[in-house]
């Protein structure tokens, strides 16, 4: 049986939201741009970032993202994510370590609806000629820079992202109970670009990653253009058991 | 239509010293078996780093002890990877002649590029080379097998004039095959009149149509070698038992042990965007194939587990298809134990066997394009 994840979730329940429900109405986000980038991790101190739900992938590896929504319900936004990539039993997904919005608007939303555990601070997202830019700012302090060095173009259909899990906090049978939901948006892409990533710095501790998050060797770097959403959620798991016996379809 | 095993050698968590060398052991007693029983091929595939899925990464050793140990099963080498930041062109050459030197000309040799990041990513090879790599091995190792000497200038590797030795017993060398996952390299294979290995495709119907083309495409191939093999080879799994429900529910367990694993790696397609990688590749293929829809309590379409009468009719099948062989993969994860196994070969080989004529073990010598 494949490794699975150390984290203590009860600590780490401490810092993720507290979500309405489940019954969020979808998001259309069009005309998003998407810097992502991916390194391997050193994977002792990862497994610890993993909750007992999941398996680190092999190797493990995480993505980095910065990215600009211009239009949503609630007004412009922009979205950093860092994620851990792990298996759902069989299924490839990106474990949210931690994110960060410039909205604080569309930070309410995106903790009480989709179970996004994030803060606030300042994003950047530079697109030019000879590479993309994407640099989180947070109390004056860079807890993220990164770069896709050049760029060219690609088909959408060589890009994948893989969809999101989140730990967070939901109120059933009158209590607070820790779950791992689902978001898988769809994209459309208008245009790609991939080339060569450089993490310049990344603050873990900033992020969730604690001193455990370690990127190494470099994997790859995109840039896409694309009509994306934050879709109604669909499915949810108990983060302490397997997926395959722990996993769920969510009631809306 | 003629039958083999194919071998991923998984090692399940918890390893302790004889986990790996319990694998081997039960698997060279799985070959010894088969070449009793008739099986014609023993494939063994090279991976690297796939924790517990595959600890495969010297196949032409494992081979090797296959052929010292058998007199007539063919050992196939497949694949090897054709990227230079794993195998020297030269290397293969090399390897591949002595192993068919000391199986007395059995060997079967399999060519492919890998599918996972956990590889590619470990050797530090460029996704986007591969098939370019591949394809520039594919045309020069039959020559350094069948020149004397042999001189190349070319993108991935280059070498003066030197002997390449030993040469394979086979003349002028084994049969060449190529891993086919990827949508269009079965063509690949026919426009260089090499063997189409480890076909998986979605509908019987979609496999006719490829196999037919291939067929067709074929006739007119500029080969890379001495000859064309133009044989289609597929991949399956294998469970037999006299109670259909039992051969059916250890079959399943197989299967689902073997997609877990499988799933765990990093697929070249997941880790690295190029166009290079559109298809996941073999083990997401396999797994499709695996985990199909079917009805409950029966196995996918296709697959070799129940019964013998369940076997036949599903092996008919793929031979309507215009598969000249299938080879099985016997086990997953050690989750059938060893003596249940070998009495699945048995039974097959008693059972199932017999309805196709030409995987009756009489054999001809063993020689390049059989």
């Amino acid at each position: 049986m494949p490794l699975f994840g150390k984290q203590d979730v009860q600590a780490a329940v401490a810092r993720v939201p507290l979500m309405k429900g489940f019954g969020t109405e979808a998001w259309e986000l069009k005309n998003a741009e998407i810097l992502h980038l991916a390194f391997e991790v050193i994977e002792g101190p990862a497994e610890w970032l993993v909750p007992p739900a999941l398996h680190p992938s092999i190797p493990p590896y995480a993505t980095l993202a910065v990215a600009r929504f211009p239009t949503s319900p609630a007004g412009p936004f922009a979205l950093a994510q860092v994620r851990l990539v792990v298996r759902a039993g069989i299924r490839p997904r990106g474990y949210l370590l931690g994110a960060y919005t410039d909205s604080e608007q569309a930070a309410a939303e995106l903790r009480t609806r989709w179970g996004f555990t994030l803060g606030l601070a300042t994003i950047t997202l530079q697109a030019r000629h000879d590479r993309v830019i994407g640099q989180v700012m947070r109390e004056g302090q860079t807890i993220l820079d990164m770069e896709l060095e050049n760029p060219e173009q690609i088909a959408g259909t060589e890009v994948t992202y893989l969809d999101n899990l989140h730990l967070a906090r939901v109120m059933e049978n009158g209590k607070e109970t820790p779950v791992i939901v689902q978001v898988d948006p769809e994209y459309v892409f208008h245009n790609a670009q991939r080339g060569k990533p450089r993490l310049i710095s990344l603050q873990a501790d900033a992020w969730g990653g604690d001193n455990r998050l370690r990127c190494t060797n470099p994997m790859h770097a995109t840039f896409s253009r694309c009509d994306t959403d934050l879709p109604k959620l669909r499915f949810g798991m108990d983060p302490l058991v397997p997926a395959v016996q722990g996993s769920r379809r969510l009631a809306a | 239509m003629k039958f083999g095993i194919f071998y991923e050698l998984s090692v399940p968590r918890p390893w302790d010293g004889e986990s790996e060398r319990k694998v081997y052991m039960n698997a060279l007693e799985q070959v010894r078996l088969a070449d009793e029983l008739g099986f014609d091929q023993v494939w063994a595939v090279e991976h690297h780093f796939l924790e517990e899925y595959s600890h495969c990464s010297s196949p032409e050793l494992f081979l090797t002890a296959c052929a010292m140990q058998t007199k007539n099963i063919h050992v196939g080498h497949g694949i090897v990877i054709c990227v230079p930041e794993f195998n020297h062109p030269i290397r293969i050459a090399e390897r591949a002649a002595v192993l068919d030197i000391l199986s007395g000309g059995r060997l079967e040799f399999g060519t492919g590029r890998s599918a996972t990041w956990t590889e590619l990513g470990g050797f530090r090879a460029n996704p986007d080379d591969t098939k370019k790599s591949w394809d520039e091995f594919v045309h020069c190792l039959p020559k350094m097998w069948m020149q004397e000497r042999f001189s190349y200038e070319g993108k991935y590797f280059s070498m003066p004039s030197r002997a390449v030795l030993p040469k394979p017993y086979q003349k002028p060398h084994p049969p060449m095959w190529v891993a086919v996952t990827s949508p269009g390299t079965e063509l690949d294979a026919a426009d260089r009149g090499i063997g189409s290995l480890g076909v998986t495709f979605t509908t019987f119907a979609e496999q006719e149509a490829k196999v037919k083309e291939y067929r067709r495409r074929i006739q007119n191939c500029n080969p890379v070698g001495g000859f064309v093999n133009n044989k289609v080879n597929t991949v399956n799994f294998l469970f037999c038992h006299e109670d259909a429900e039992t051969g059916t529910k250890i079959g399943m367990r197989m299967l689902q042990h073997f997609n877990y694993l499988a799933a765990q790696l990093d697929m070249a397609k997941e880790a690295y965007p190029t166009k290079s990688y559109l298809s996941a590749g073999l083990l997401p293929s396999l797994r499709r194939q695996a985990s199909s829809p079917g009805e409950l309590g029966k196995a996918p379409e296709g697959i070799a587990i129940g019964n013998p009468a369940h076997l036949v009719q599903e092996l008919k099948k793929w031979e309507a298809c215009g598969v000249d062989r299938v080879s099985f993969m016997l086990n997953a994860a050690e989750i059938i134990p060893q003596e249940q196994l070998l009495n699945s070969l048995r039974l097959f080989a008693k059972e199932v066997m017999p309805a196709f004529a030409e995987a009756q073990p009489a054999r001809a010598a063993a020689g390049g394009g059989r």
